[in-house]
């Protein structure tokens, strides 16, 4: 027994002996620094999603700071440093399928990092499929992805039906407890699951869905769906679409008199431009959050809470703490990494075996995926804009701020 | 040959054949050297997944194309709303197979079919309109059919359509290459009949070609449906093509507007001129697109690129290939002076 | 029935938007023959330039609506001049094509300056409004209606009753004519796209108070201009305001259809242009053109 151990150690004492000693903080053993891994990303870097996209690659950015300051991702005893090469897909989701093909093929990356949206993510998961690579998304929650047995993606957010959920959740513990919903809907595919999961969950809690109603994802103006959600006098009014019909609604609220004790968007609220577009009409909206900077999830591994918000703040001089969009796309990043380095290799057979029985706590919270590959055991939390402030009000857990229910009228703010 | 037409000197049009010849045999042969057989025999592997991405995109709007040529370049009706035929087409596949599970070829003859169809409704009601007014009411069709199609429960509405996939870039490069020199060769065909000179007749003088007794209602609607039917054709080959059919990627605006660039700036009314389009302009939009970080640029470097091309080289690409006009400074200075103020 | 009111008013409101979006868009085609793609782009620069002179000299919105005009004017009278010109003889496919490299150039460059950021205009009285028997009316949205209606006066005034005015109406009837005439085509040309551009400038301005900007929130403008100048017709400016206030109507009610789901609003826009141009090309009030 003994015996054939001594090999290999003498073989990594051999390696750690000879190697150039690059510099590392913290006790690793390893030492030899080995070809570079290539991750692949298209991301929306300019049209009509080009605010998401870029949140989308701040988060890839801040791991990949990280990893290589590290030495890199661990294989056996040699740290890979890493590489992300980026495109710009145009917010379109066909030329996001070719540029990802583009990534594999001409720009050899090993893996894929997921894109912005879930009509790019749709497209893009079967290039990857049809490659036979993996692909990690943290971007596109439609379920209708996840669906379809695809083997090579993997989804590390929790999926649309999920979104406001929680805030149903939050609901059915204030008081007076508010009884009527109106939804409101951007006819894509993501917008439309969120809607569907509320409508379908709300009455379990007692609250009855008086309005839904869906609009075009590019409706010129929502005001006169807001307007008739005001006639069936809901105490909650939600919207599921993404940030410039949330910000547009809150507007034609404040205009029509439309007054609620909750008002929930999902998407929106969390980005830093909702609050500096509607000033302090922002102000008592709440959202279902992915991630907000006061989770108390304790990382295997990567930075804690904390020191993930300084990091963000401190690389891109912002006096914001990051939003979701940002730590969900490193989220992404990390479940790669340790999934290669579970599998020890970057074969992409190894690795997507290795992220399909992935279990493990991140400042993001639980990343393990279902069967399908889509992550539903992290939970959703909640947020409410306070003074121009996010807080996270629920599940009380995680809370540090309590709900200011219920929402006052316009007229006395 | 075509009244007009010009020939260049013998050499020459030995030369310019030779390439041609050479870029076909290309074409037509170097993805075979991908398939597992070949390479175990020893062939070098000659294309890659991307090559097959990108030449499939262009033979893809080669077809399209020429299908918009066919109603825009030879009839003098330029349609702005094509893009609903390939949507439908997309459609009438994605339906076929992922809700119906009717295998892909069955699927796939329906679609050129389905489109023609609605090409004639449309053709019957839109094109006794002229000039700007055909050009917006098409405009009105190809968006409201997109919007309509992305609320209905049966066509998937907004989540879309998935379609099995089907791993073979060879099988879906050989489809669009076919359909793209049955869509050249329907061109050429129609060019050297009466249907093609009562086309070009209608586009020169609409009235006078009815004088001399074109039935010019039922020429336009034929053509109208030949281009549907083009159009539909490639529409159903990217559906399984692509596995995933939505509004977002089968109606889209954007690849509306790039088809009938392609044939202009590749020379409306021509045969090849389309062909040249659709290759010169995708392979510059994938070049530009693959900028990473910097794309911003290579966008406003693509709208300027669009600009001059429209101003100075009207009758597109093609017309340097036919002879009748070499690119000089005298030709652009010529094109100017024919459009400006 | 108050609910059916509101949304009437709501309509007519939205419309008043249209209205000033397509007032210079269908003075430039039924002129010029242009179709201008980039339209939709020169409304959001006037948004952004609202949004500029708000936040960072706290300029009232629709102070600042002048401003926008002179520096749309100006950027107009360039691009006519330096680049459209050029096509301005060839067929109407062409100026189509033209623009829409031109929008693709100028978002891009909005892209490059102000970056993917959504930026809104929130002034202190945006809640405000005028609520009376179940209905209520916003008063910047009253004002945006208004402010329309104004510049379809001064648009009008213009042609009718100005030199200038005359010249873009001889020009519109006969170009060769007009040029006959002494009047320099180049020049007025450009006048007039300007001109166009201007009223597309304060479009914007009054658009930035209710909708977020960013650089390509303009395209869904020139959709929508192309669908007010085909409902009420061009040649007239009578005809840009009955197809702006009906096409708000139609989007606003057809949200409210019952049966159909409002998701097909858009649609049901789309269909009813396309059926107005079957049934009577010219639209409302349009001159036979």
């Amino acid at each position: 027994m003994r015996g054939k151990r001594i090999a290999p150690i003498l073989a990594g004492l051999g390696l750690l002996l000879t190697a150039c000693g690059t510099a590392n903080n913290g006790g690793s053993t390893a030492t030899s620094s080995g070809a570079p891994i290539v991750f692949g990303a298209a991301v929306s870097l300019t049209g009509a999603q080009s605010k998401e996209g870029g949140l989308t690659k701040q988060g890839y950015d801040l791991w990949l700071d990280w990893i290589n300051q590290k030495g890199g991702i661990v294989i056996g005893n040699v740290k890979h440093p890493v590489q992300i090469k980026y495109e710009d897909d145009q917010s379109e989701a066909n030329l996001s399928a070719t540029l990802v093909q583009k990534l594999i093929t001409d720009e050899k990356a090993q893996f894929i990092l997921g894109p912005y949206g879930s009509a790019a993510t749709a497209t893009d998961a079967i290039v990857a499929e049809k490659n036979s690579i993996p692909m990690v998304e943290a971007n596109g929650a439609a379920q209708a992805i996840f669906n379809k047995g695809y083997k090579y993606t993997f989804g590390v957010l929790s999926p649309a039906n999920k979104y406001l959920t929680g805030v149903i959740d939050m609901a059915a513990t204030l008081s007076p407890k508010p009884t009527t919903l109106a939804m409101l809907a951007a006819n894509d595919n993501f917008s439309v699951e969120v809607a569907k999961a509320v409508e379908d969950y709300a009455p379990s809690k007692g609250i009855q869905v008086v309005f839904s109603k869906q609009y075009p994802a590019a409706a010129p103006d929502v005001s006169g769906l807001v307007s008739q959600a005001k006639a069936t006098n809901p105490d909650i009014v939600m919207n599921s679409g993404h940030l410039a019909e949330a910000i547009a609604i809150n507007k034609a609220a404040k205009q029509l008199g439309l007054n609620a004790k909750i008002f929930a968007y999902s998407v929106g609220p969390s980005t830093p431009d909702f609050i500096s577009a509607l000033g302090p009409d922002a102000n008592y909206v709440y959202d279902g959050s992915q991630w907000t900077p006061q989770v108390k999830y304790t990382p295997s591994f990567y930075l804690s809470v904390a020191d993930y918000v300084k990091a963000y703040e401190q690389k891109y001089s912002s006096s914001e703490p990051p939003d979701y969009h940002v730590a969900e796309s490193t989220a992404a990043c990390l479940a790669f990494q340790k999934a290669i380095e579970t599998a020890g290799s970057l074969d992409p057979g190894k690795v997507r075996d290795a992220l399909a029985s992935l279990d493990v706590m991140t400042f993001f919270g639980q990343i393990k995926f279902d069967s399908r590959g889509i992550n539903i055991y992290k939970p959703m939390v909640v947020e409410q804009i306070q003074n121009g402030t996010h807080y996270t009000v629920f599940p009380a857990s995680v809370a540090n701020g309590k709900p200011q229910y219920p929402t006052p009228p316009w007229s006395s703010r | 040959m075509i009244a007009g037409e010009t020939r260049l000197p013998r050499p020459i049009r030995i030369a310019v054949l030779a390439v041609g010849a050479i870029a076909m045999l290309y074409v037509l042969l170097a993805p075979l050297t991908s398939l597992d057989a070949a390479q175990s025999a020893g062939l070098p592997l000659l294309t890659d997944r991307l090559w097959f991405r990108i030449a499939t995109t262009v033979a893809m709007f080669v077809v399209t194309a020429s299908g918009w040529n066919i109603i825009g370049g030879l009839t003098g009706y330029a349609s702005f709303g094509n893009i609903a035929f390939f949507g439908l087409g997309a459609y009438t596949v994605g339906v076929l197979v992922a809700n119906q599970h009717w295998p892909f070829p069955l699927a796939l003859l329906g679609a050129p079919v389905i489109a023609a169809a609605f090409g004639l409704i449309v053709g019957l009601a839109l094109l006794r309109l002229r000039g700007h007014y055909f050009a917006v009411a098409t405009l009105g069709v190809g968006v409201a059919v997109g919007e309509v199609v992305n609320n209905v429960p049966s066509l998937g509405a907004s989540t879309g359509l998935f379609l099995p996939i089907v791993r073979s870039d060879l099988l879906f490069f050989y489809l669009m290459l076919g359909a793209a020199l049955i869509a050249v060769l329907t061109t050429w065909v129609i060019l050297r009949t009466r249907f093609g000179y009562g086309l070009l007749a209608i586009r020169e003088n609409e009235e006078a070609a009815a004088v001399i007794g074109v039935n010019t209602t039922f020429y336009k609607v034929a053509a109208f449906c030949v281009a549907a039917a083009l159009t539909g054709l490639a529409g159903g080959i990217f559906a399984q093509w692509n596995s995933f059919v939505n509004q977002e990627n089968v109606f889209a605006v954007s690849d509306n507007v790039q088809i009938i660039l392609m044939a202009v700036v590749g020379g409306a009314g021509t045969v090849l001129g389309p062909v040249a389009g659709a290759v010169v302009l995708e392979l510059i939009i994938q070049t530009l697109a693959g900028g990473g970080t910097s794309s911003v640029y290579s966008q406003v470097g693509l709208g300027v690129l669009l600009m001059i091309c429209v101003i100075f080289i009207p009758r597109g690409v093609i017309d340097f290939f036919g002879g009748r006009s070499r690119l000089s400074l005298g030709y652009l200075r010529q094109t100017l002076r024919e459009t400006s103020a | 029935m108050s609910q059916f009111t509101q949304q009437v008013i709501l309509g007519l409101l939205l419309g008043g938007i249209y209205v000033a979006v397509a007032l210079g868009f269908s003075l430039v085609w039924g002129v010029l023959n242009i179709v201008n793609l980039a339209h939709g782009a020169l409304v959001i620069v006037g948004s952004y330039l609202t949004w500029a002179l708000f936040t960072r000299f706290h300029i009232d919105p629709f102070l600042s609506l002048p401003i926008d005009a002179g520096a749309l004017f100006v950027l107009g009278y360039l691009l006519q001049r330096g680049v459209i010109n050029h096509i301005i003889r060839a067929p109407l496919l062409f100026t189509f094509l033209l623009t829409f490299g031109l929008n693709l150039v100028l978002v891009s460059l909005l892209l490059l300056i102000f970056t993917a950021d959504f930026r809104s205009v929130t002034p202190s009285y945006s809640g405000a409004g005028l609520h009376l028997a179940g209905v209520t009316i916003p008063y910047i949205r009253l004002a945006g209606l208004l402010v329309a209606l104004v510049m379809a006066g001064i648009l009008w005034a213009i042609l009718n009753r100005t030199r200038v005015g005359a010249g873009i109406l001889a020009v519109g009837a006969d170009r060769d004519a007009a040029q006959l005439v002494g009047i320099d085509l180049r020049h007025l040309y450009a006048i007039t796209f300007a001109v166009g551009a201007a009223f597309a400038g304060v479009a914007g301005g009054i658009i930035s108070t209710f909708q977020s900007i960013t650089p390509t929130a303009g395209d869904p403008y020139t959709l929508q201009a192309f669908a007010v100048v085909i409902l009420g017709g061009l040649g007239r400016v009578s005809a840009t305001v009955a197809g702006g206030l009906l096409f708000g109507l139609i989007e606003v009610l057809g949200q409210s259809l019952p049966g159909l789901g409002s998701g097909y609003a858009n649609a049901i826009a789309f269909v009813v242009l396309v059926l107005v141009l079957v049934v009577r090309p010219r639209g409302l009030l349009g001159r036979l053109a």
